[in-house]
């Protein structure tokens, strides 16, 4: 039955080939326009340039036998070998063959298209042939590297790889991108240090910036810091003015309190809805909207004081209270207060100590705004991984464990206490504190992470300091396999802090018990170095808890298109290439959503997502690949299947001279195919991957080239 | 191997080569222990997780860590030679904490194993094989513990091979198949006359 389908398939792929004949297309420089169903019109004249690579593909590949055999394809009319086809001879091969021999298709057997099919596109378009008339085959990652012991096998699949590809090159037509105008404005979602440093580049490039975050105030966790290694500045003094900056930068249109909800279009044109949570309170621009002169929130905090509900602050890790009307902290941006409308109990002393400000609306609801964004930019962080699953470290059990989050709010002076570290269980200050480095990190039971975790080395040398700086005569104790002081400055500071008496311990705790007397923990370790093992007993652990993506990541990364690596964290483009890239066109990461980071880090990704992001608006105008859907009107019955079934909505049923036909909006159509493989009356065709063309490939493989 | 120099006994303890040369490391020793134990030693990153969770170790010389390095590098003799080998009692801890999820308790049953294999075992082990050849029981029971299970309203035996002594030729024969038996008798021979 295969066979018959395969018969009738080769039927029609003549079909097109007779017609398209007639309208010949004379210069292929001159890029003619594309029919719909027209397969090339000239005699085929086939290129083939085989890469050794180096040793990559020609110590395992046969490359004079597999050039003998490209020679008597169907087709072929000049075939080549070269040491490195990426470099410029090896390109300029192709340019002058191209005249030379009179070519229409090329092919090079080589790597894989992702990494130089765009180089051996220019060398085509450079030979004066369209970039299109280009198919690589791939010898290597597919070829060489797999069969690397088996060279008689690879050499004969690399034959197989090149029949292919000359049989689709054999087919290939001119094909004109499409160039789509890019909206001038971005978007970040993500309002921590990454999105913060993000939105401020873009807006001072000029570009409108959508800044999203889904907490009442900007900041994230750098402003939950008390120091920053190794400088040991005040992370909320060298925050806080950026907050400022964000807040006050004409070209940042900043939405705190508001998810982003859902995402249309492509690169150059998301249209993004934004939930904006109801907040309670009007700030004083959307007060004057509403006809209340001089009204709206201006930070005094009268309501604060009325309140009657009291709730653990999230931002104090919860160790502090605040009203079901709050503020984080002093230092929000923007200084507007919020209703937590799950625990306000709406008996209105907060509307009446507000007064003629009429700021605070307790009926308010949730608002849906539309805005249109030319790129993107993910920066949604990280949350302390639920460190109770490793239960033998007592997090949640005993309460002087504590994890490092914890310790930063409690040291600083802002914080719960006033900046005086204490014991959870008795307020009493600790003067031995065990801190357990590696804690959820680098575990690969499936409990914990297998990555590390890569800031916690730093800031426990920061914690241990702060002790010994704050507390005379505390003894910080470091557990740690390894200390990883990989930055500038870094290894300077694990010099500074063994100096001032932090005692390091080359070991990783076993498990923590504590003495339900005195609450002190008791810790098991092996100090490694020593060979023995150590029984230590401490007022307090710190445990330095592994990050992972925060839950609203995984929303949002499905929303923008983005796809996880398989530690969760978001993927990007390329490892060390593209690191803020991602596989979806105009869209790109900053900060630890990629991977942890620390702070320098993540300011420098920011930059260079920032940078990434510009560039399209900037431009003006992107290039689409043109795999796009075409309607072969004469043969479309206008029955809409393919309508419902497309993916993107780039389909639709409009009328032509006095009947229904399908139409593609090219810019929303990514050449999935779903459309074409499903169209009963084989109307839809799929450009660069024309039923002719890939059913050629069958045949080519299938046959082996006996056509 | 320690190098000798040629000095009294305790001197040369001290002065030996404690050297760690590249022909005492035995590749199919950790591709064998592996597969017996059917654990990732290689994996290990000696973060001492398990020597802390060891029951052993704080009371014995006992430390898993470093048969689990003995493991990665390959050094055979070292591993089965220590008598700490059989110090082990089995509990798990270590495995249940190891963050490279490597089961170093198997391990060390692979060890042992291997150890036995060339007649290296402690004897008091030997003597735990006959007196389940001839009981049933690793401890058998014995006067004290009868009077106790009387004292408590307990048959002086219990229900298994003390109570239906039948059954103990069942066990004997499982022991002969594997030949356990005669090993143990002729290696406690050997060192005891």
């Amino acid at each position: 039955m295969a066979e018959k389908k395969t018969k009738k398939e080769s039927a029609a792929k003549k079909e097109p080939k007779k017609a398209a004949a007639k309208a010949a297309a004379p210069a292929p420089a001159a890029a003619p326009k594309v029919t719909p169903g027209k397969t090339t019109a000239k005699e085929a004249r086939i290129g083939v340039y085989i890469c050794h690579c180096g040793t990559n593909i020609a110590g395992s590949i046969d490359i004079p036998a597999v050039q003998e055999y490209a020679k008597t394809l169907k087709n072929v009319a000049h075939v080549d070998n070269y040491q490195y086809m990426c470099s410029t001879p090896g390109q300029k091969k192709i340019e002058n063959d191209i005249k030379e021999h009179k070519l229409t298709g090329i092919v090079v057997a080589a790597c894989s298209p992702r990494l130089h099919e765009p180089t051996f596109r220019t060398a085509t378009k450079t030979g004066g042939l369209n970039p299109f008339r280009f198919e690589m085959a791939n010898i290597r990652e597919q070829g060489s590297w797999v069969h690397m012991h088996d060279r008689e096998g690879g050499t004969a699949k690399a034959k197989d790889a090149i029949r292919i590809a000359v049989a689709k090159a054999s087919l290939l037509e001119d094909l004109i991108p499409k160039a789509v105008p890019v909206e001038k404005a971005a978007m970040v979602v993500g309002a921590g240090i990454a999105g913060m440093q993000a939105a401020l580049d873009l807006a001072n490039a000029g570009i409108k910036t959508y800044l999203i975050e889904k907490n009442p105030t900007i900041g994230g966790r750098m402003s939950q810091l008390d120091k920053t290694f190794p400088t040991l500045d005040c992370s909320q003094c060298i925050l806080t003015p950026k907050m400022v900056d964000v807040g006050r930068a004409p070209n940042i249109e900043l939405m705190t309190y508001a998810e982003v909800e859902a995402v249309e279009g492509y690169i150059g044109n998301f249209d993004v809805t934004i939930r904006k949570k109801a907040r309670g309170v009007l700030t004083p621009a959307e007060a004057e909207a509403k006809g209340i002169v001089g009204g709206g929130c201006n930070g005094c905090g009268d309501c604060d004081v009325v309140c009657p509900v009291i709730k653990p602050n999230p931002f104090e890790m919860g160790m502090k209270p605040r009203k079901a009307i709050y503020i984080y902290h002093p230092q929000v941006v923007p200084l507007i207060y919020t209703v937590d409308f799950d625990s306000c109990v709406k008996c209105g002393l907060c509307v009446d100590a507000c007064g003629d400000k009429k700021a605070i609306d307790l009926e308010m609801k949730d608002e849906l705004i539309k805005v249109k964004v030319g790129t993107a930019v993910i920066a949604t962080g990280y949350d302390i991984f639920p460190i109770e699953k490793k239960d033998e470290w007592g997090y949640n059990k005993y309460e002087n464990v504590v994890t490092s989050l914890e310790f930063e709010r409690l040291i600083c002076a802002s914080g719960p206490t006033g900046g005086h570290l204490v014991r959870p269980s008795d307020g009493k200050t600790p003067m031995k504190v065990a801190f357990l480095l590696c804690a959820g990190s680098r575990d690969n039971t499936g409990v914990g992470k297998p990555y590390c975790s890569r800031f916690c080395c730093m800031y426990s040398l920061k914690h241990a300091h702060q002790i010994i700086e704050k507390i005379p005569g505390c003894q910080p104790y470091i557990f740690y396999m390894d200390i990883r002081s990989f930055g500038k400055m870094y290894e300077e500071f694990y010099y500074r802090i063994q100096d001032e008496g932090a005692k390091f311990m080359r070991g990783r705790v076993a498990n923590v018990l504590e003495d339900p007397n005195t609450k002190n923990l008791l810790i098991n370790a092996e100090d490694t170095l020593l060979n023995r093992p150590i029984n230590l007993e401490v007022d307090m652990v710190v445990l330095a808890a592994a990050v992972e993506p925060c839950e609203s990541t995984e929303k949002t990364r499905k929303l923008f298109g983005v796809s996880k690596s398989m530690d969760g964290w978001l993927l990007e483009a390329h490892p060390k290439l593209n690191p803020c890239g991602t596989t979806t066109a105009g869209v790109f990461l900053a900060g630890v959503c990629q991977g942890p980071k620390d702070i320098p880090d993540t300011v420098a990704s920011a930059e260079g997502a920032a940078s990434a992001a510009s560039i399209p608006i900037h431009m003006g105008e992107v290039e689409l690949e043109p795999y796009f859907a075409q309607c072969i009107e004469e043969k479309c019955a206008g029955c809409g299947m393919c309508v419902n079934l497309c993916p993107y909505s780039a389909l639709s049923l409009v009328e032509k001279d006095g009947r229904k036909v399908m139409q593609v909006t090219e810019a929303k159509c990514k050449g999935c195919g779903t459309c074409g493989g499903f169209c009963p009356g084989g109307a839809i065709w799929m450009q660069h991957f024309a039923t002719p063309q890939v059913v050629a490939q069958i045949d080519a493989f299938l046959l082996g080239g006996e056509q | 191997m320690a190098r000798t120099k040629g000095y009294p006994e305790a001197l040369e303890k001290k002065l030996a080569d404690t050297r760690l040369y590249e022909d005492e490391r035995h590749p199919e020793f950790t591709r064998t222990v592996e597969k017996i134990s059917m654990s990732i030693p290689h994996m290990c990153y000696q973060c001492g997780t398990c020597t802390a969770s060891c029951p052993s170790a704080p009371r014995s010389s006992y430390r898993i860590r470093k048969f689990m390095r003995r493991a990665l590098l390959g050094l055979e003799e070292e591993a089965l030679t220590d008598p700490d080998l059989w110090l082990c009692t089995t509990c798990y801890s270590c495995t249940d904490r190891c963050p490279r999820d490597i089961a170093p308790t198997d391990v060390i049953m692979a060890m042992r194993n291997l150890a036995a294999q060339r007649d290296i075992v402690p004897v008091n082990f030997l003597k735990t094989v006959q007196a389940i050849y001839s009981t049933g029981h690793g401890v058998p029971n014995n006067d004290v513990n009868r009077a106790a299970r009387k004292k408590l309203g307990l048959p002086a035996d219990p229900p298994t091979t003390h109570g239906f002594p039948k059954y103990v030729k069942g066990i004997q024969s499982i022991i002969d198949h594997f030949g356990l038996k005669a090993r143990a008798d002729r290696i406690v021979k050997e060192r005891e006359g």
